[in-house]
């Protein structure tokens, strides 16, 4: 006996058969049960879910749509409304750690004689100590050396990166970026409650420049594959 | 059309989709990402499927995107505006497929047994059904897609890929044999097991 081809089987899912078909059919097992199983793969397809698009995805394409004159930014998006909370909370660990970081590098156990510093502006030389800090505006000053030499070391951390070819090792630049948009939610969220706080504004600052620096790099990839519209 | 409401932030007043259409025609940013929170997935899902690859499928949905907030002044409402918004998908990947090289790539010889690299949250039929879809040539998969996934009728796909609804008709068939055949490959033990292989 001749088996029915799959092509045939095929056409059978959503078509009724033929006499002939329908006399084989009746009699082989065979084909009846790969019916069945073509049957249930079509009906399997069309209960697929959809996908989720990659994170960082909205990012690239506000970029994009802000480029084109499409859309203005949308502000809204840096509020916390819709960050999860898990999310919020992580941040404002972080949060909490780099301030830490910060305080343990102006702790009096770890004298600090940085390069001149500014009390009132950048271009004032101003020396200290973490011992000598003890008014608000020497805190300050010393918050903003930090925060330069942050700067600084991050800079040369990227220059580094980029010559050694290491600056994607691990880590996408559309996670990147997710990460970063939820650092920068989370640093308006905190600035909200303490507007003039020096450590969360050059915190949110660095994730600033950082998220500015991720989306032009990612920008720059995307735009060497839009070639094709 | 439609006025479906739909709440743009949480905390913010719930606009109609109407409305969000309205405010997105005017480049609020804000309207254009709640109409893509809300239909970005339906979006991705079809040009992921079109595609076959992961790494295209982001580029053909951001361009499916452009191509939407651009035409959104043409839309007059005389269709749902997911209908509209995944036809416009739909041909951004197709005539995106057409114009990559990845087309003569995938007509290559098909493999004898299909990698099925997992994705957090799918179950094991849909990972399946997944890898194979990737692996069939672009005409079958996307006869396929548009019918079987997306229900579309054999003209319809006639129009979009520009062949007779019965040349959708034949590639249907084939597509779903070779489907077949494939997913017996991914199981290595499906053969003749009929229906009681789908059960997972």
């Amino acid at each position: 006996m001749e088996h029915l081809t799959l092509e045939t089987l095929s056409r059978l899912v959503g078509e009724a058969p033929d006499a002939a078909e329908r006399r084989h059919l009746a009699e082989c097992a065979e084909c009846r049960a790969e019916l069945e199983a073509l049957t249930e793969q079509t009906l399997a397809l069309g209960r697929l879910p959809e996908i989720r698009p990659p994170l960082g995805d909205w990012t690239i394409l506000e970029a994009r749509l802000a480029s084109e004159g499409l859309a203005r930014p949308d502000r809204d998006f840096l509020g916390m409304a819709r960050t999860p909370a898990w999310m919020k909370v992580a941040a404002t660990i972080l949060l909490f750690l780099g301030g830490t970081g910060l305080g343990m590098t102006l702790a009096p156990r770890s004298p600090f004689s940085g390069p001149s510093a500014t009390p009132g502006g950048p271009d004032t030389p101003y020396s200290f100590t973490a011992s000598s800090v003890s008014t608000l505006p020497e805190a300050e000053a010393a918050v903003r050396l930090a925060e330069r030499r942050y700067m600084d070391a991050l800079v040369q951390y990227r220059q580094l990166l980029d010559t050694e070819g290491g600056s994607a090792r691990g880590t996408t630049p559309e996670s990147r970026l997710a990460a970063l948009e939820y650092l920068v939610a989370a640093g308006q969220a905190a600035l909200e409650q303490a507007p003039a706080d020096p450590v969360i504004n050059g915190f949110l600052a660095s994730a600033l420049a950082e998220r500015q620096a991720t989306r032009q790099a990612t920008l720059r990839q995307v735009g060497s594959a839009d070639d094709w519209y | 059309m439609p006025s479906q409401r739909v709440t743009s932030r949480p905390g913010r007043s719930a606009l109609t989709e109407a409305q969000l259409i309205q405010r997105a025609c005017g480049g609020d940013g804000s309207a254009i990402r709640s109409l893509y929170e809300r239909y970005a997935p339906r979006v991705y899902a079809v040009v992921r499927r079109i595609a076959g690859d992961d790494d295209l499928a982001q580029d053909y949905a951001q361009e499916a995107w452009i191509r939407a907030i651009r035409a959104l002044p043409t839309f007059r409402g005389d269709a749902r505006f997911s209908t509209w918004l995944h036809r416009i998908a739909v041909n951004a990947a197709l005539q995106a497929l057409r114009r990559s090289d990845t087309r003569r790539k995938r007509e290559a010889p098909m493999p004898e047994t299909l990698p099925v690299a997992p994705r957090i949250g799918d179950s094991l039929l849909e990972q399946r059904l997944e890898a194979a879809m990737d692996a069939l040539p672009p005409g079958m998969r996307e006869v396929l897609i548009l019918h079987d996934v997306e229900g579309y009728t054999h003209e319809e796909i006639g129009d979009a890929l520009g062949v007779a609804s019965g040349t959708s008709k034949s590639q249907l068939f084939k597509a779903r044999a070779r489907m077949r055949t494939l997913l017996q490959g991914i199981d290595g033990t499906d053969t003749g097991q009929g229906a009681e292989a789908w059960s997972i």
